[in-house]
């Protein structure tokens, strides 16, 4: 029957002189399964690996107790080379030297015994411990990209070039999203449509992509490597297998109705709207203003959309050019331009003569006029003088805001979203990720972002998807981030399970669910979709769902023999 | 992943590709390149990775610390056969060809040898010029490290060493690679602030750059987050944050360094969360919060935490000879002309490309770059743009030379 080996460090010395390792070795050597006891001068040298991963495949062990220096030194490093062993074998660390040679360097007595102590509780852990079973899926190596703007043509171009197949599903009856409503991009001013060419022919010409116009995502199940999807058009349905999904979805634009005088005076347009005139040749005027912060950074949308400084400027820019006489005059609450493009471009537009003027938002400008609007008059802050600008042409900076399919989508795919509706990435250092495995986001269906920004979150996501799709199996415990692996999955018993649905409300990853089992109903955990988070564990009443790796009789175990008086103390 | 699990194994092929830059850009693309199958050199100037992530205490808008996630991926990286990393190296020459890139890179190995260092600390109890010390809180693989400005070889270190680790002597080693492609993403370091003497860095303790000021107060620094003047340590009365300072200035950086703003609003976040009674005064020209909840970020500073905001660059900060520092200022939302007096100021926006003089004017001249190197970006974006950089290689067909 394989047992425990267990290693203990010298680290050339530095625990040996408060630490009686002959003794401990002698009392470890008695204990229930151990099969071998080494005491080696260093663990960490590059020179130790292979003779350690020796030592223990000739022991034969499957349970392995490393006592050496706390794990922020170097014993992550030896315990992540072990756990990649073959057999997969149960690692326990115990910290002999910053916590028992150092922390009492004038006790060997105290330290020895502590020493012993720490190694007892291990091999207690080890009586219940266990790992968990892995399990692998094939990958459907194919991708689904929902939205066919900006983000999600780049992405779907991306995944295939790299060679596989794509299915991408747009909403409308063509590809381009915003990019098909405006004239010009910046901050290259390059016409939007030839922006758009190159990507269309693609998804025309490549037969790696089925572009499926008309089409709405009804249904998902499945977890990373393996999804299967339920795709709803007007001319019926269809199911596809894919082994990852980018959401890009895009945003929804919004209607200043009630501010400015918008649908009531003439000439008062939003930004989309001067951009569809663009598109037809129109749009031009002697005077226009542009207001920006229409309806954002404001108590009911509190967020700036990113986009709507350049894109009045790049308008305000071209009406100056398509005529020098023009007035052109961008009213804004701070001129959003960050890094070095964008601030050029800003500068541009002032050496362009495109006049800015800094209004409060406590004092709005006020826009009037007969049936068409005339004037603006605006405090304008930073002379702190009110000014009464003649206008032909009123535009409305209006923000991007969260798709309207996002909530619907969002319960399909379980991707959470924020306070505004926009999906929510994992965390901010892994930005196109989501909290389920192989879905990933990019664009404005993220947030608010120009259409290069889109391009190139788009080419970011398929890069994460081709993670999975290049393998032919994906496990389940390779899922985490750590090198070493997801730290395991949860596991219910189901004798005991009372179907009561604890975990299923508290699983962050809808890796929970319940299913019926005879007369009764008792959870199953998706071992592909569990993160090892435990919150199942905890609220679990009886203790039927445990983590192999950390289950509540091994922690038992092991306080116990932290307490226990027994024969070497 | 690579591990004893029931995976398949990845299919590798192709040319490996350089990483210049191993900061959060650098590493998201190569872990994203390894993952899709390429071979990776990862080649990064200072002894650890991280980039300037490292430098951060913590990163906004969430104020958790950013070192943790970071670190699980720098550990995926060291472990993954497929990336080479190259630390305290960088490329010397790089010559292109049809095939591919030949490039050099150079390596000088430091006097104590990470691999060997067991965080013992008998050389910085042998050293007596102090020049044997731990290289940080935050740094993966953790070592000691010699500084070598403070260092006079006497070599007594090198006795007291007991698994070898050190060698005082190494000389630069030279390695020459075909490479498929070069990503840069080397990121950005301050620029020097001489240029613009009305900003007083230099003449004072208590004006620092906002890195400094991070580094000054960061919970896991020496000052285990208590706000104190570096001047006598007193607690200061108030604190002014200067934005755009070296920034959206033709004298020095004509851009914005679009990180700014965000770390002001953190930073004199954090000032209130530790020390309520210190009045935080922002002295910015566009409030630029453009990313998830950052306007709702700055609201919270400003309404809720009671960081002031006053638009406009201070157009002088001087010491003051009874202490404390003087800035003269106008507030131009109301036309104010004021001198006022500051206990400590942070100088915000002095950011520069690592690499190079700065940024060229044509855009598509950037098309390898991701990160700060690329354009003025923070840790979110630089992750996404790497992993871009990392895609835009992938789709060349049949994995031979071709551009980012």
């Amino acid at each position: 029957m394989p047992g425990v080996i267990a290693i203990l460090c010298r680290c050339c010395g530095q625990i040996d002189p408060a630490v009686d390792l002959a003794a401990v070795r002698e009392k470890i050597a008695r204990e229930d399964g151990v099969v071998s006891v080494e005491v080696r001068e260093s663990l960490c040298l590059p020179e130790d690996g292979a003779a350690i991963e020796k030592a223990v495949r000739d022991s034969g062990a499957d349970r392995i107790v490393v006592a050496a220096c706390s794990p922020y030194g170097k014993a992550g490093e030896i315990v992540s080379t072990l756990s990649r062993l073959a057999n997969r074998p149960q690692i326990r660390l115990v910290d002999i030297r910053e916590g028992c040679a150092w922390s009492h360097r004038e006790d060997r007595e105290g330290a020895t015994a502590k020493a012993c102590d720490l190694l007892r509780m291990a091999l207690g852990f080890f009586r219940y411990g266990a790992r968990s079973a892995d399990a692998a899926v094939p990958v459907h190596p194919a991708c689904l990209v929902v939205g066919a703007g900006s983000a999600g043509l780049a992405a779907a171009v991306s995944v295939a070039r790299a060679g596989y197949p794509v299915h991408l599903v747009e909403r409308g009856a063509a590809g381009g999203g915003m990019l098909r409503m405006i004239s010009r991009v910046y901050p290259s001013d390059a016409a939007a449509d030839e922006k758009l060419r190159p990507y269309l022919e693609e998804v025309e010409r490549n037969p790696r992509i089925s572009f499926h116009p008309r089409t709405r995502v009804a249904a998902a199940t499945g977890f990373a490597g393996d999804f299967k999807i339920r795709l709803a058009s007007e001319v019926g349905g269809e199911n596809v297998r894919v082994g990852a999904v980018i959401l890009a979805t895009g945003a929804g634009a919004w209607l200043p109705r009630g501010l400015y005088r918008y649908g009531e005076l003439r000439n008062v347009l939003t930004l989309m709207e001067l951009e569809r005139r663009g598109r037809e040749g129109k749009g031009a005027a002697k005077r226009t203003v542009f207001i920006q912060c229409v309806g954002a950074r404001c108590p009911e949308l509190p967020y700036c959309a990113a986009m709507c400084c350049p894109s009045s400027i790049k308008n305000a820019v071209a009406l100056r050019k398509s005529d020098p006489d023009a007035e052109v005059t961008i009213l804004h609450r701070d001129i959003m331009m960050p890094g070095h493009i964008l601030e050029r471009y800003y500068r541009n537009a002032l050496n362009a003569g495109v006049r800015f003027v800094r209004y409060d938002a406590e004092k709005p400008p006020v826009v009037s006029g007969g049936a068409q609007v005339e004037r603006v008059e605006v405090f304008d802050v930073i002379n702190g003088i009110s000014r009464t600008i003649a206008a032909d042409q009123v535009v409305l900076s209006t923000p991007l805001v969260a798709g309207s399919d996002n909530a619907r989508l969002s319960e399909i795919f379980r991707i959470p979203l924020d306070r505004y509706g926009f999906f929510r990435e994992d965390y901010p250092l892994h930005p196109l990720e989501t909290r389920m495995g192989g879905i990933f986001l990019c664009g404005s269906a993220r947030w608010p972002v120009s259409s290069g920004e889109a391009v190139t979150q788009g080419e970011g996501a398929a890069a994460k998807a081709l993670a999975i799709l290049g393998r032919e199996r994906i496990s389940a415990l390779s899922m985490g981030r750590m090198p070493e692996g997801k730290f395991g999955h949860a596991r219910v018993e189901n004798r005991f399970c009372t179907g009561c649905g604890n975990c299923v409300a508290v699983c962050p990853y809808e890796a929970c669910a319940l299913q019926r089992m005879g007369p009764a109903r008792v959870s199953r955990v998706n071992k592909m979709r569990c993160r090892a988070c435990g919150s199942c564990t905890a609220v679990c009443p009886n203790g039927t769902v445990q983590m192999p790796e950390h289950n509540a009789r091994a922690v038992g175990a092991m306080i116990r023999r932290a307490f226990a008086e027994e024969d070497f103390r | 992943m690579q591990g004893p699990f029931q995976d398949s194994p990845r299919p590798v092929d192709g040319l490996p590709v350089l990483v210049e830059g191993g900061g959060v850009a650098g590493i998201t693309a190569a872990l994203d390149l390894a993952a899709a199958g390429r071979r990776v050199h990862l080649v990064e100037r200072s002894l650890v990775l991280g980039g300037q992530v490292l430098n951060l205490d913590k990163v906004y808008p969430t104020d958790s610390c950013a070192f943790c996630p970071l670190w699980t991926d720098i550990r995926r990286l060291r472990r993954d056969p497929a990336i080479s990393v190259h630390l305290a190296s960088r490329v010397i020459v790089e010559e292109a060809s049809a095939e591919g890139t030949l490039a050099t890179i150079e390596t000088k190995p430091p006097p104590i040898a990470p691999e060997r260092c067991i965080l013992c600390g008998r050389c910085a109890e042998s050293c007596p010029l102090h020049a044997a010390r731990p290289l940080g809180e935050h740094v993966y693989p953790p070592s000691f490290f010699m500084d070598e400005t403070l260092c006079n070889r006497c070599g007594r270190c090198i006795g007291a060493c007991p698994t070898a680790a050190i060698d005082l002597e190494r000389n630069e080693e030279r390695v020459s690679l075909k490479v498929a492609a070069v990503i840069r993403a080397s990121g950005f370091r301050e620029a020097e602030l001489s240029p613009l003497p009305e900003f007083g860095h230099g003449t004072h303790p208590d004006i620092m750059t906002s890195l400094e000021f991070e580094a000054w107060t960061a919970e896991a620094g020496r000052n285990e987050g208590r706000i104190t003047r570096k001047s006598d340590g007193g607690k200061p009365g108030n604190i002014a944050f200067i934005q755009c300072s070296g920034a959206r200035d033709d004298r020095l950086l004509p851009w914005c360094s679009a990180v700014c703003c965000m770390h002001a609003l953190k930073q004199a976040s954090w000032v209130k969360r530790r020390e309520p009674g210190v009045d935080c005064w922002i002295f910015y020209t566009d409030l630029r919060t453009v990313g998830r909840d950052y306007y709702a970020y700055s609201l919270r500073a400003v309404e809720g935490a009671g960081v002031r905001l006053v638009r406009g660059r201070p157009g002088l900060v001087h010491p003051l000879p009874g202490g404390g520092i003087a800035l003269k200022f106008e507030d131009t939302m109301t036309q104010k002309r004021e001198i006022r007096r500051f206990d400590m100021v942070v100088l915000n926006g002095n950011l520069r490309p690592s690499v190079g003089d700065g940024y060229p004017a044509d855009a598509a001249l950037g098309q390898d770059a991701c990160g700060f190197a690329a354009e003025p970006a923070d840790a979110a974006s630089s992750a996404f743009q790497g992993s871009a950089a990392a895609m835009r290689i992938l789709t060349c067909d049949g994995g031979g030379p071709c551009r980012a």
